[in-house]
């Protein structure tokens, strides 16, 4: 694990989305000594936040509990590794991060390297906005539409979002997870961000056409 | 290029979108940016993306998985190798 990042940032950035829970830390330690219900405490404590992020980068039910499962196998295998040097949530977060981006890469999204998954292709980018101010997005986007929008962006920077703006996680996390430089996520959080105002902007453009 | 000294007031759409990322960071209120002050283009950008962040702090939890996750999980780790000590085994690879 690497703490560098992690352990620069004030004490408390970090409980924004990772207040301290009664009982992990006692779970953890009894779950690294074997124990099967500390485990699955540990499951019940994390399973919603690992399946979201499944569910977000996938958009399919069945895809996202599979590799909720192989994210929590995976986390039973390593967790004598965990040494405390972050939180333990975002400890997880990384593996599960981690099994996403192999699920990614065995799809055959097209042999989505790390690198890859950060920057898309221009194609794919967001366009630059130096006119165009027909349409306001300000109190006009529920939670589907948004929710749609976040499924239709590049991996990468679908990744970016969900664990910055969605999750909460501090750009020195996300780099800590995702092995990027911080300026990398920062940049990928703004491009992302400029592509979901395009989606939302050209879903609003076809509506008011119908 | 964007020339970080030149007075914000003179900035294009474009030297001012180029350092969005870093003035977003900042989380000050972006309306005292001079540029803001006289372009609507980018006020309306800003407005937006602000908007966004807003509406993505709302989505979380989706919902828990099936039971059936739980299951499978606790099947695979009872008959995984030196389950006795998880972690600090060789793990085979994954897969089930």
């Amino acid at each position: 694990m690497n703490a560098g990042p992690t352990q620069q940032k004030p004490a408390n950035q970090h409980l924004r989305r990772n207040p301290p829970i009664a009982g992990e830390a006692e779970a953890i330690a009894a779950a690294q000594a074997g124990d099967e219900k500390a485990f699955e405490t540990l499951y019940a404590l994390h399973k919603r936040r690992v399946y979201s992020l499944c569910l977000r980068m996938l958009g399919n039910v069945a895809a996202a509990e599979d590799l909720t499962q192989d994210a929590f196998l995976q986390l039973y295998r390593k967790i004598g590794t965990f040494r405390g040097d972050s939180a333990f949530s975002t400890w997880l977060h990384r593996l599960a991060v981690n099994v996403v981006l192999m699920h990614l890469r065995k799809k055959g999204l097209p042999q989505i390297s790390l690198e890859e998954a950060l920057e898309p292709s221009q194609d794919d980018g967001p366009r630059k906005d130096f006119g165009d101010r027909d349409l306001q997005l300000s109190g006009s986007i529920d939670r589907v539409t948004l929710e749609r929008a976040i499924e239709d962006l590049p991996p990468g920077y679908r990744l970016v979002f969900v664990l910055h703006d969605v999750e909460g996680y501090e750009h020195n996390e996300i780099a800590d997870m995702l092995s990027c430089s911080i300026g990398n996520s920062k940049s990928q959080l703004h491009k992302a961000r400029m592509k979901l105002r395009d989606l939302l902007r050209t879903g609003q453009r076809k509506e008011s056409a119908v | 290029m964007t020339d970080t000294g030149r007075p914000e007031i003179n900035m294009t759409c474009a030297e001012f979108q180029e350092r969005l990322p870093e003035l977003f960071e900042t989380q000050k209120d972006l309306s005292a940016e001079e540029h803001l002050k006289t372009c609507e283009n980018c006020t309306a950008l800003v407005r937006d993306l602000e908007y966004i962040a807003q509406q993505a702090k709302l989505l979380l939890p989706i919902h828990d998985p099936s039971p059936t996750v739980w299951d499978n999980i606790r099947t695979a780790i009872r008959s995984e190798p030196g389950k006795e000590s998880p972690g600090r085994s060789s793990a085979p690879s994954a897969g089930r």
